[in-house]
């Protein structure tokens, strides 16, 4: 402690480089943990325990197709299946095309067994169940879409679907509450709304969500999905939810490619930064070090300082940087919630910190390490000739 | 004055630059004893090897022959670890350019040699404020040296050479960045160091004026010892400006 003075006062010596450092320090941890967290986001898409219970039989050909409601009957007669649930895209509009938000026709029943996790069937008052079973217009919502809109229960939700080219006025008939702040993103309403007013969705499905009892047989009983339907029209591509996810997530391209790509980028960058840095600042004073080394302090004493005031730039760098990426995180859940539903569980992990911590007060040491190393090895008297 | 116990002993000191195969010696073969309290000045033309010499008895270079012990303790035998500590025990240091860390006050100055002794925050303020007071800064403690004129920075680098109370003080060109009046001023502080602390000083100097403060001149000449002059007029110590009375 007797010398955190000197080391802090070093390390301020030049108040506006020591500023610039630490901002593009600050900026490199915010980009890191933002790109982190949101990989972090996306990865719990598609690892997620109740995913992991379900899957998904869509068309082999493309999942914007519909499948027969009559393939059914087979999925429901497996031994391994709990519930199976019919799901339909909507891609509703509410009053304008700007409030996009998730919303699917769904067989409502066992709607809510698949998915009581994300429904919050646990939570959710049982009049609201039986009004939402009950009423052929009812639709359910998540708390938090309900909260955005201003929705009550009783409230009339119209939905215009550019897809399907129609309108839907729905009943909202339960607010539920969800695990994950994205479960709350969703409005589901009766599937039979759309196979009875869209000549072409009699009779057909978007896809079928299969909840199993244990998750081991989902690749199994994909296999032999697929195998029953291989000589139909249309064949069916069976795949866990989790993979299904996957899939969704590659459309918008190979995210975690490039955010490694970048973050590998940044980190490199702070290493150079923060080593010109130093390097710089050290090399500025290679006769105040040899001052300190006259005075009796030891090569090891030196270089502990110096490589203490590259961890201490590090270190505000990152709390600085962490600290506004955290804030950050909170307001992109909030605002991309409304275009990406599952951008609501957007949040940097404990653990995304930490690595990020960790690995700039690492790059921070190591920059600092071979200047220091040199500058308290200089022999003395060639420090004091170049006074 | 000196009590004729040597404090520095030098016995075929020698000291040479490589460049490639190529020796270039600097000093070659001195002996010198310096006796415990004594003050001297080593004195001669550029390249004479004073600078060199200052250096070697102070602990900050290696020689390249011959044998050096100091302050009791020989030298050579010691590690770059071992040779630190035994600066930070028995000498202190006074730079031309005084070599203050900008970035310290005057207090944290003075405190450097200080953190590497095991002396509490109260123990170590003591020390600082009684060094300070000496050289008659203690008004301005918490001064940077961009605060301060150059004769009140060597007068900061003079409390922080002997706040540590070591036995023998070097000093490369005191005064050689001072005006004539902050000259004398740091020249008689030195010359007390040495009469009423009983500090040995070794001071490399090229002005006569700074040397006629010493006991004895050493001069050099192409890295010998030419000659040592004694000197019998001493100036006369002049009171402090701080009005302190060393003891």
């Amino acid at each position: 402690m007797k010398y955190a003075s000197l080391v802090l006062r070093s390390l301020f010596r030049h108040r506006l480089r020591t500023a610039l450092t630490l901002s593009f320090l600050s900026l490199s941890v915010f980009l890191v943990a933002l790109m982190q967290g949101f990989l972090g986001t996306l990865d719990s898409l598609t690892t997620s325990a109740a995913s992991g219970s379900r899957l998904v039989v869509q068309d082999k050909a493309s999942f914007t197709n519909t499948l027969p409601e009559s393939y059914g009957n087979f999925l429901r007669a497996q031994p391994e299946v709990e519930a199976v649930t019919q799901f339909q895209w909507f891609g509703g509009e509410y009053k304008d095309p700007r409030n996009f938000f998730a919303n699917f026709g769904v067989e409502k029943e066992t709607y809510l067994k698949a998915y009581r996790e994300e429904a919050g069937l646990d939570t959710l008052p049982p009049e609201q169940v039986r009004d939402f079973l009950r009423d052929g217009n009812g639709c359910a919502v998540g708390r938090a879409l309900a909260d955005k809109y201003g929705w009550k229960l009783g409230d009339v939700v119209p939905l215009a679907s550019p897809i399907f080219d129609m309108s839907l006025r729905l009943n909202v008939r339960a607010i539920f509450k969800g695990k994950r702040p994205s479960d709350e993103q969703v409005l589901v309403f009766d599937l039979k709304q759309l196979q009875e007013k869209v000549t072409w969705m009699k009779g057909r499905v978007g896809a079928f969500i299969l909840r199993v009892r244990n998750s081991r047989d989902i690749p199994r009983l994909c296999e032999r999905i697929d195998r029953n339907f291989a000589n139909a029209s249309p064949e069916t591509l069976s795949l866990s939810e989790n993979a299904f996810n996957l899939n969704m997530m590659k459309m918008f391209g190979d995210f975690g490619t490039m955010l490694h790509a970048i973050t590998s980028a940044v980190l490199f960058a702070i290493l150079i930064v923060t080593a010109s840095t130093m390097a710089m600042s050290i090399r500025e004073r290679s006769a105040q070090i040899a001052v300190l080394r006259s005075i009796g302090f030891t090569a090891g004493k030196v270089m502990g300082l110096l490589l203490a005031e590259g961890l201490l730039l590090s270190l505000l760098g990152c709390i600085l940087g962490l600290g506004l990426a955290v804030l950050a995180a909170k307001a992109a859940a909030g605002l991309a919630s409304a275009v990406l539903p599952w951008m609501a569980d957007f949040y940097i992990p404990a653990d995304t910190l930490l690595a990020c911590a960790g690995g700039t007060l690492a790059l921070g040491l190591l920059s600092t390490f071979v200047p220091a190393y040199q500058a308290s090895r200089k022999p003395i008297v060639d420090a004091l000739r170049a006074l | 004055m000196a009590d004729g116990e040597p404090i520095i002993r030098l016995r075929g000191l020698a000291k040479s630059y490589f460049r490639g195969a190529l020796e270039i010696p600097v000093l070659t073969g001195i002996d010198l004893d310096i006796p415990r309290g004594a003050y001297y000045a080593l004195m001669g033309p550029s390249g004479s090897g004073k600078t060199t010499l200052l250096n070697l008895l102070a602990g900050i270079d290696r020689p390249t022959r011959g044998e050096l012990e100091v302050c009791g303790y020989r030298l050579n035998d010691f590690d770059d670890d071992t040779l630190a500590a035994w600066r930070a025990q028995n000498v202190g240091f006074i730079f031309q350019s005084y070599n203050l860390i900008p970035v310290l006050d005057a207090y944290e100055n003075v405190e450097l040699p200080l953190l590497l002794t095991d002396l509490s925050r109260a123990g170590r303020r003591e020390r600082v404020m009684e060094a300070l007071d000496l050289v008659g800064l203690a008004a301005q403690v918490h001064n940077y040296p961009r605060q301060l004129s150059g004769g009140q920075e060597q007068r900061v680098a003079i409390a922080r050479a002997i706040v540590h109370e070591p036995d023998l003080v070097v000093a490369d060109e005191p005064t050689g960045a001072l005006d004539a009046r902050s000259a004398e001023e740091v020249l008689n502080l030195i010359q007390h160091l040495n009469q009423e602390l009983g500090k040995t000083i070794v001071m490399v100097t090229h002005d006569p004026k700074a040397a006629r403060h010493a006991h004895i001149q050493i001069h050099l000449e192409k890295g010998v010892l030419d000659r040592a002059v004694e000197v019998h007029d001493l100036p006369r110590l002049e009171p402090l400006s701080s009005g302190h009375v060393l003891h």
